[in-house]
């Protein structure tokens, strides 16, 4: 590995994909697992796909990770089809139960074990949004993570300009040196597809399997021991309130009892002033008075 | 799952309630020596059997000045607390949550029954109990604010889950709020904030009384719909105020004032869902759960109102008093099931208002609950084969609960489809849904493993081939056979003629109607909706005289007048006569017993009273082993009596 060559960590996430109607489990604490249809974190994707960019300009190698159960081999296969130099799974039964900032331990332990230089994932998954594990566990150890990075350009340096999105469209370009986390928008950039022969390949690979001992984590650090948080039941969120006519506060009760009796009430109409045009044209200039469109001069 | 919206569970305050179904807050005049009633624990019992996920009492009165109704609960005596514990103890094996509303009525009280003046923020008096009321001092309002609390305590202490104050059609808080009916000038009357202000002390109190975590809501009037009353826009105003004080939970609605009460209850005449539009109106504005009710009888348009984010939870009343295991049969997909609210209004409202107990034309086992509730019904010990002849709503409910028992039942009809005389009176003007009483039935019946044979006009003879165990005749009544002199002539014809389009009838028509109910009416409007010139004559003092309790006054007369539809009422018709085109109208007014004559109409319509078809009932007497007759051919009553006699027979055979 040269002096300018880049050791990348790439954090893949297992997410579900949003579309079929999702079920409660009996208990209502959990989604039902039938018919659910798991992908990989389209956001991470782009980040493997960024990170792999980064080291054919720079060298160097890049790392996969996935945080969870036997299945997840399957994306880190899938990691180094697409060009991974090595994948690591982590699992255990203890991380059940835990919530964000149990999960951020998990994480913070693996970066100050596999130290990356640049630690690359999503900026949000595609089944709940926001994932602040990545963020936390950065700023634990103390290294900055950019979020939302819509555009990576790094020089010799290992110094990254980062053009980001920002509220209401808004775009914020920052700089960042390593170590760093990086953290990408789905739309970053168009991941490769794996040729045949990469993905035969892939196959022969082997997944490097972490646990608890492997980590050095005390089982009260991590899972449901470490949660701040209880389970509370799910729910369906309630839809925004569909925009519904009501009746005009300023018509007549009798006509309101009519719009209510009637079966439907008509969207309110503008009132009508038939006026002369002198009187007209001071009205219009009235309102555009109050309105602030002008000012008192006739 | 069918009504994912309907079943979710929703968190009042610190309650979860597991659906989205309320019973709503109505009298029922169920409570003895106005405290809780064994039968008050199995009505809302019974109802949280059915699956209800919230139940709110009725109102409980706050203080000895509100005695609207001689039946309520003077929840700020301590004495209630027992029996609140007993009805909620019932209420909660079911897995239901139970409210309690509180109310003070202000001028919508009757001093005759609390041999005290009403209290009101002015002597305005109620366009229906015509009192004028004791402007209260401020020292009043301290008083029943102070009562408010007293009466949450006893609440809390009952076991209830949460507590709703009335500030709705029917309040004192209401009176406080309205420009029509607060005329101060002192801190609480004026401006938007002074009349805030006596409601937001009872809101304090109660807070204060029961703590945090007690569920508190209001339920409000969305708009008075009065010239000078409180209109949505206000109303959207006042409970955004109510809820920045952090101290309420929930919000429910009601519509109208005593001023038009057919609003507050719409009956049949009225849309379905015809408050939605005020519900989602007043939760646009705020983030605390809203109800809507009114009207809502069916768990898919409830659904519909849940996924389109008009309301938080459906209130069902006459729903519920009609089926009280509507949330139970939604949830399980059996809608077929569902014995569906028509609004008839005749057994809940029409009997509520006339100080009798709660009931339903539908539901015979209104306030029987522990006698005839879910689950009472027992296999007959020795099994029949019964005959019931005619399948009218008696007949059909005796053919069912018969059939329940397993008494091997055959239902006979010389019509080609169940109803009897239902299906005559759906065909008035806007009484469609009344058929919905027969259409209910039909399925139960057949589910009930009776035997229906429609299109078989059955004779003495022909019953007793059937060799049965016993017979019930169910054969109705008809419109009296001669019911004044002349009525044989030609161009005379009676209302369910008309509404059998078996006559003809000519463009000017002349009514008579001694019946004052929907068979006049509704006839005279389906007449005038064909562009008939109508005029009614009844002896009664105005037309539709049996349509107030209902509700249905108002609107059928707007209607009726609408169409053209001219009336005289004091008349009593001794004679018909003259040819068509030419029919003529004897009779004299009942007061000044002058003698009058109407005359140039081409037909006259005949709403003169019914006699029973009891023909084959003597026919069978003392022929078959058990006999039994009920409904309208002992004596023409109407349907809600039908339908108990039917009942109560089916389960005792």
């Amino acid at each position: 590995m040269n002096s300018s060559s880049l050791h990348i960590l790439v954090l893949l996430r297992e997410v579900t994909d949003p579309r079929p109607p999702a079920k409660l489990t009996a208990d209502g604490y959990d989604i039902d697992e039938r018919g659910l249809r798991r992908i990989v974190n389209p956001a991470d994707i782009c980040a493997l796909e960024q990170a792999l960019c980064l080291t054919e300009q720079f060298g160097g190698s890049v790392s996969a990770l996935c945080v969870g159960p036997a299945r997840c081999a399957d994306i880190l296969m899938s990691a180094y089809a697409m060009g991974a130099s090595r994948c690591v799974r982590v699992w255990d039964a203890a991380f059940a139960g835990g919530d964000v900032v149990a999960d951020a331990q998990i994480l913070k332990r693996i970066l100050e074990i596999v130290k990356p230089e640049v630690f690359l994932s999503g900026y949000r998954c595609l089944d709940c949004g926001d994932d602040p594990v990545p963020a936390l566990a950065s700023a634990s150890l103390d290294i900055p993570y950019v979020n939302a990075a819509v555009k990576l350009v790094a020089n010799e340096r290992h110094e990254f300009d980062v053009l980001c999105k920002r509220d209401r469209g808004a775009r914020q370009r920052v700089s960042v040196s390593t170590p760093c986390t990086l953290l990408v928008t789905e739309d970053s950039c168009e991941p490769r597809y794996p040729t045949q022969g990469a993905v035969l390949k892939a196959l022969e690979q082997s997944v490097e399997l972490w646990g608890l001992a492997e980590l050095g984590l005390a089982g009260h650090l991590i899972g449901e021991a470490a949660a701040g948080l209880d389970r509370e039941r799910l729910r369906f969120p309630h839809p925004n309130p569909r925009r519904v006519v009501t009746p005009d506060a300023s018509l007549p009760a009798f006509e309101r009892i009519l719009a209510l009796l009637s079966g439907g009430i008509k969207p309110r109409e503008g009132k009508t002033h038939v006026l002369s045009a002198e009187k007209t044209a001071a009205r219009l200039h009235e309102i555009l008075i109050a309105e602030g469109l002008c000012n008192g001069s006739q | 799952m069918m009504f994912p919206n309907l079943f979710s569970p929703l968190k009042l305050g610190n309650v979860e309630v597991k659906n989205r179904i309320s019973f709503q807050p109505h009298l029922t005049n169920l409570a003895v020596d106005n405290l809780p009633s064994e039968k008050q624990m199995y009505y809302w019992g019974e109802r949280a059997k059915g699956g209800a996920g919230l139940i709110i009492t009725e109102e409980l009165t706050v203080h000895p000045t509100d005695m609207a109704y001689e039946k309520l609960i003077d929840v700020y005596h301590a004495e209630v607390i027992p029996g609140f514990l007993k009805v909620t103890d019932y209420v909660h094996q079911y897995d239901s949550k139970i409210f309690a509303q509180l109310n003070h009525n202000g001028q919508q009280g009757d001093g005759s029954i609390s041999r005290l003046p009403v209290w009101a923020p002015s002597p305005v008096p109620d366009v229906l109990f015509r009192e004028t009321p004791k402007a209260m001092e401020p020292e009043d309002i301290d008083e029943v604010a102070r009562y408010f609390a007293l009466s949450a305590e006893h609440v809390r202490r009952g076991g209830f889950d949460g507590v709703e104050l009335q500030f709705g059609h029917s309040s004192l808080a209401r009176q406080f709020l309205s420009p029509l009916t607060n005329y101060r000038s002192d801190e609480f009357g004026g401006s938007l904030e002074n009349r805030m202000r006596a409601p937001l002390m009872f809101i304090k109190a109660v807070r204060k009384a029961v703590g945090r975590d007690f569920p508190l809501g209001i339920r409000m009037c969305a708009d008075e719909m009065i010239p000078g009353g409180l209109d949505l826009a206000q109303v959207q105003v006042i409970c955004a105020s109510f809820e920045d004080t952090g101290l309420i939970d929930f919000m429910d609605l009601s519509i109208g004032t005593f001023y038009n009460l057919y609003l507050v209850e719409g009956s049949m005449h009225t849309p379905l869902g015809y408050t939605i539009p005020l519900a989602a109106g007043v939760r646009e504005k705020l983030k605390i759960p809203v109800f809507c009710t009114g009207r809502i009888n069916d768990p898919v348009m409830a659904e519909k109102v849940l996924a389109a984010g008009q309301a938080d939870i459906i209130g069902m009343c006459r729903a519920l008093i009609c089926d009280p295991f509507l949330p139970k049969k939604a949830q399980e997909g059996k809608l077929e099931d569902i014995r569906y609210c028509i609004a008839c209004n005749q057994g809940c409202i029409g009997r509520i208002g006339m100080s009798r107990s709660v009931g339903c034309v539908q539901n015979p086992t209104i306030g029987y609950e522990k006698l005839w509730g879910e689950g009472t019904l027992k296999p007959a010990p020795v099994k029949k084969k019964v005959v019931v002849v005619g399948a009218g709503p008696a007949g059909l409910w005796a053919a069912k609960m018969a059939g329940r028992r397993g008494h091997n039942v055959t239902l006979i009809d010389k019509n080609e489809s169940v109803g009897g005389q239902v299906l005559t009176a759906m065909k008035g003007s806007g009484r469609d849904e009344f058929g919905v009483i027969a259409r209910n039935e039909k399925e139960q019946v057949e589910k009930s493993g009776a035997v229906i044979e429609l299109g078989i006009e059955v004779s003495v003879d022909d019953v007793l081939k059937k060799q049965a165990d016993a017979v019930i005749i169910a054969t109705g009544s008809r419109p009296k056979s001669y019911p004044v002199e002349g009525c044989d002539g030609p161009g005379v014809s009676n209302v369910w003629q008309v509404l059998n389009q078996e006559v003809e009838v000519g463009d000017n028509v002349c009514l008579i109607d001694y019946d004052g109910h929907h068979r006049a009416t509704a006839t005279a409007e389906y007449l005038a909706d064909q562009g008939k010139k109508v005029h009614i004559i009844c002896s009664s003092l105005f037309i539709g005289a049996e349509l107030g309790p209902t509700q249905d006054l108002y609107l059928s007369r707007q209607r009726l007048l609408g169409k053209g539809v001219t009336f005289t009422p004091d008349i009593a018709v001794m004679q018909v006569s003259g040819d068509i085109g030419n029919k003529s109208i004897k009779g004299f007014n009942v007061y000044s017993n002058i003698w009058q004559e109407w005359e140039g109409y081409d037909s006259l319509v005949l709403a003169m009273g019914q006699e029973a078809s009891e023909e084959l009932y003597y026919g069978l007497k003392g022929k078959v082993k058990e006999l039994h007759r009920i409904g309208d051919c002992v004596a023409p009553r109407k349907v809600d009596m039908a339908i108990w006699e039917g009942h109560k027979l089916g389960r005792s055979l």
